[in-house]
């Protein structure tokens, strides 16, 4: 029973979305329309999972004191950060004792790690105390405090500066540079292929080189070799794309099917 | 001061000449006469029909143009197409097209507080103005109507594609069926597929962990799913041989699926106390928080294998070029075709595209599974043959062939 | 943390200091310009702190890189319980909820049915406890089935049917170049982009290259013969449309480069203008 009902859950919204396809009236649109809908709610509850996953793999590291456990604080303070920028907002003014609040938290998470941490009774103690004693602090902090409050939604959504300040100034550098470091990682995957000796990478190099040179003014008969770049990129380019995207079009169809029809079952697990 | 008063009234005095020079032949009457014969002739013949192959909530208006667009006068310029819901008005607009054109979709929301709003069977009404550049000369129709809009419960536009489900649904069930009653099927060598078993095996001798990656998909991407029962596989060999798997997570639903596909496995090998709920775990849901973390492993863990399957995007040279400077054997695959070529560059082995489904139905080692991959082929002969057929019908001309093939929305 | 280490670590604390002060008084006047000289030099810091992996595995590359993993999951985990639960799930769930988040409460006779998937949200969570994990497979299932009937007739669409349709062409004429006999075709041979030659040409190299690149991906028959050298064509423009594929990439990836380098050298730095 636990095992067949999933799989009759999967060949019924299967069978109806294939259905729905054909069926262009209000009636069937709107039963796609929820479904969506529902999909996307479910994914923010799994989120929380997610979530839940990393923290507890943070923690693991930090009770059993593997290698680099200490950058593991550093994600902790960083999902408590931006948690804590996610779902307070400054209410008057200034921000009155709101960064005090933000380091008692940190350290309070901080203490309870060391206490799951530690192995002898003393020091269970001290970092119970401690942790204990930040809270206090924290607690009071947030009632007595007026310069901030808990929960916000305004019509722009989230804005707190702290949060889109995080956003701006942690996150973005580190994603653009991320992304910037493909500059290099391409520079070496092209030199990987040039010592490649076989006739496939040959083939590959010889077409990278090509339309790598198509905007180089300086190459002798730099004319020809964009119109040859270009006549490559449109016309066996566009062959083998549309050989490939067949390929995978196909693929695609029968995985789907076979996840239907329950001929596939790999990704439900046994248990 | 005498000079400069001279000087403005001088001035003044020209300006009005001038005014008044141009202003004298437009106050005649003649110019009435000839803008009363600027009006452009009406159209005619319109005709309105509910939408087909649609959830309703829309009209097509079609029409003959006015003679005055490119003929006549030829001075039309748009036709503005206005609705009711009533003979008498008042009317709404509808749209407004370039003069040439002689059809119009008039096509509403279906929300009733949307101001676009169309109602579906109930009488509605049309008008069409022929309008010239300059907005006030123009002619109205008379109210053509009533025509009621509804959806439709299926779609003749997307036949071509039923009858494609139902040919591969059938070719399908035929080729599963045989395969389940113990017929043999033969499937092509695949590089990459044969690579993984040794890659486990490499991994054992050298103490190391292999690390599988799902990619950036969704569980809703079919390639994902793909890489599941490839996981599964590798899962259930490294159980085998009690090697560490390591499977950092982009999205958290296909964490959970990957945690239940990976504990099956470890029971199915028999090996049930071997497994961690921390092997399958979650990173963040940000492509390159994930990717920096991944790289982060790959240097730290040094896995002897990498496995990437299932849906990658930029970040897809970033992890394969630190595994490979890390010195693990990479396989990889992938349905992103911007991304196979780094693959293939940085990794020894790659699935390209389809490859990949096909890696997912052998390493299930079920012959059921075999029995869609011969579906899938019989599909590619008729690729074949259908373009071949259809070079000739270009060739010659026969465009009830090329046009069986139309879908429309 | 050895020596050498200690030592490096606490030059870049002294540089990053020594930034953070210098960029404060420089924005003095500004209102927050000392939190605002803290989060730019954090950024350079951060940013200079991943280039560093260039060179290899490195403390400061494993703290940007945590930072980064728990910042960036709390971030989207506030993003979507603020706008997708509260913006646009708790309006048509309740209105004593709407009222608490200050929503709007969005009245319809079907909103009972948004409780489905706050039920089946939960039902995921049970993951959690040990003895109704199985009740999590229920979400999944609808989610897989869903998207998979989605796909299934989705890509039946766009890569089966429309792409087929599309290898339907002319291979001795087209509507710009009508065949006009072998003796106009002979007497106007040259290559350029216009001329008939290369018209034909280029439509009989895609359909080839079509018909042999879906011979390459047969699983089912033995690659020998004809049919083994239709399929080593395939792989041959298989690879040189991702050699093509590559060389076009290359030129983007480096202008993404320049940007950061930018951002080092006239935000940061303040070096050029």
């Amino acid at each position: 029973m636990r095992r067949q009902i999933p799989f009759a859950l999967v060949f019924i919204f299967g069978f109806f979305m294939i259905f729905q396809f054909f069926v262009p009236h209000e009636t069937s649109e709107f039963f796609y329309e929820f479904l969506l809908d529902w999909i996307i709610v479910i994914g923010i509850f799994a989120l929380a999972l997610g979530i839940w996953s990393l923290f507890k793999v943070s923690v693991e590291k930090i009770k059993l004191g593997k290698e680099g456990a200490q950058y593991s604080y550093v994600t902790l303070v960083g999902l408590f950060l931006m948690m804590a920028f996610g779902f307070t907002q400054k209410t008057g003014e200034g921000w009155g004792l709101y960064f005090l609040w933000i380091v008692l938290c940190g350290a309070c998470i901080v203490a309870l790690m060391r206490l799951r941490a530690s192995a002898s009774a003393g020091s269970k103690r001290m970092w119970g105390m401690m942790a204990l004693g930040l809270l206090i602090g924290a607690v009071l902090v947030a009632i007595f405090d007026d310069a901030w409050a808990f929960y916000f939604y305004t019509q722009e959504g989230l804005s707190n500066s702290m949060f889109r300040d995080f956003f701006d100034y942690i996150m973005m550098p580190i994603l653009a540079t991320m992304f910037a470091l493909l500059a290099f990682y391409i520079a070496s995957a092209a030199y990987r292929a040039f010592r490649a000796r076989n006739l496939l990478a040959s083939l590959l190099l010889l077409a990278a080189l090509l339309v790598m040179s198509r905007f180089n003014p300086f190459l002798p008969g730099a004319e020809y070799v964009a119109k040859a770049s270009n006549w490559l990129m449109n016309v066996p380019n566009m062959a083998a794309q549309r050989a490939i995207v067949i390929g995978i079009g196909l693929g695609i169809v029968g995985t789907a099917l076979k996840v239907i029809l329950g001929i596939e079952r790999g990704y439900m697990g046994k248990g | 001061m005498k000079y400069k008063i001279l000087i403005v009234g001088m001035v003044l005095l020209f300006g009005l000449s001038s005014v008044w020079a141009q202003s004298e032949p437009e106050e005649s009457d003649s110019v009435v006469i000839d803008s009363a014969e600027l009006f452009p002739a009406p159209v005619s013949d319109i005709k309105l029909s509910d939408k087909p192959n649609d959830h309703g909530h829309a009209v097509v208006v079609t029409w003959e143009p006015s003679a005055d667009d490119g003929g006549g006068k030829n001075n039309v310029v748009q036709y503005e197409i206005y609705w009711s819901t009533s003979f008498d008005g008042p009317f709404d607009t509808a749209g407004v097209v370039p003069s040439g054109t002689r059809e119009f979709e008039h096509v509403g929301s279906k929300d009733p507080d949307d101001p676009k709003y169309i109602p579906d069977n109930t009488d509605l009404f049309y008008q069409i103005d022929v309008v010239t550049a300059d907005p006030l000369i123009r002619t109205t129709s008379g109210t053509e109507g009533p025509v009621q809009c509804s959806g439709q419960w299926y779609n003749t536009g997307r036949t071509p594609v039923l009858i494609a489900v139902l040919i591969f649904g059938l070719l399908t069930a035929v080729f599963v069926t045989s395969a389940r009653k113990g017929r043999k099927l033969y499937v092509r060598p695949i590089g990459g597929i044969e690579a993984v078993d040794d890659a486990i095996g490499r991994a054992t001798e050298m103490g190391r962990p292999i690390l599988y990656v799902l990619g950036l998909g969704s569980a809703a991407d079919v390639a994902t799913i793909a890489s599941f029962t490839i996981l599964g596989r590798v899962a259930k060999r490294v159980a085998e041989y009690q090697t560490e798997l390591i499977v950092p997570t982009y999205d958290p639903i296909v964490m959970s699926v990957a945690q239940e596909v990976v504990k099956s496995a470890y029971y199915d090998a028999g090996r049930p106390e071997d497994y961690k709920e921390d092997i399958v775990h979650f990173v963040t849901q940000s492509q390159f928080a994930y990717v920096a973390a991944v790289n982060g492993t790959m240097l730290r863990e040094l896995p002897a294998t990498n496995v990437y399957m299932g849906k990658f995007f930029a970040e897809s040279l970033l992890l394969a070029e630190t595994g490979s400077l890390a010195g693990s054997i990479q396989i990889s695959g992938t349905d992103e075709i911007a991304q196979i070529p780094f693959f293939i560059v940085a990794c020894d082995y790659t699935l390209i595209g389809e490859e990949l489904y096909a890696a997912s139905a052998y390493l299930g080692r079920e012959p059921k599974l075999l029995g869609s991959l011969k579906a899938q082929d019989w599909a590619k002969a008729a690729v074949v043959i259908l373009a071949i057929i259809g070079l000739i019908a270009a060739n010659l001309g026969w465009d009830s062939f090329t046009n069986l093939f139309q879908v429309v929305d | 943390m050895n020596r050498t280490t200690l030592i490096v670590v606490a030059i870049v604390a002294a540089l990053f200091a020594v930034s953070w002060i210098a960029h404060a008084v420089s924005m003095s006047g500004q209102k927050d310009n000392v939190v605002d000289a803290f989060m730019l030099t954090m950024a350079a810091f951060l940013t200079l702190a991943i280039f560093s992996f260039l060179y290899r595995d490195n403390p400061f590359y494993k703290f940007a890189e945590h930072l980064f993993v728990g910042v960036s999951a709390a971030f989207w985990m506030c993003q979507g319980f603020w706008s997708t639960i509260v913006g646009n799930l708790i309006p048509r769930l309740s209105e004593g909820l709407s009222g608490f988040f200050q929503v709007p409460y969005q009245a319809s006779s079907w909103n009972f049915a948004y409780w489905i998937p706050v039920i089946l949200g939960l039902m995921l969570l049970m993951r959690l406890t040990k003895d109704y994990g199985w009740l999590s497979r229920w979400p999944l299932a609808l989610i897989v089935g869903t998207t998979a009937g989605l796909n299934f007739v989705r890509y039946l669409r766009s890569d089966f049917i429309v792409q087929v349709s599309a290898t339907f062409m002319p291979l001795l004429s087209n509507e710009s170049h009508p065949w006009e006999g072998f003796g106009a075709f002979l007497s106007n041979l040259n290559l350029a982009a216009t001329g008939q030659l290369v018209t034909i040409v280029a439509n009989w190299v895609i359909f080839l290259g079509v018909i042999c690149g879906i011979i390459y991906f047969f699983f089912s028959k033995e690659h020998t013969g004809i049919f083994g050298r239709a399929s080593r064509v395939g792989i041959w423009i298989l690879m040189i449309t991702f050699g093509a594929g590559f060389g076009y990439t290359v030129m983007g990836r480096i202008s993404l480069l320049v940007g950061r380098i930018t951002f080092l050298f006239k935000d940061w730095l303040q070096i050029i203008s």
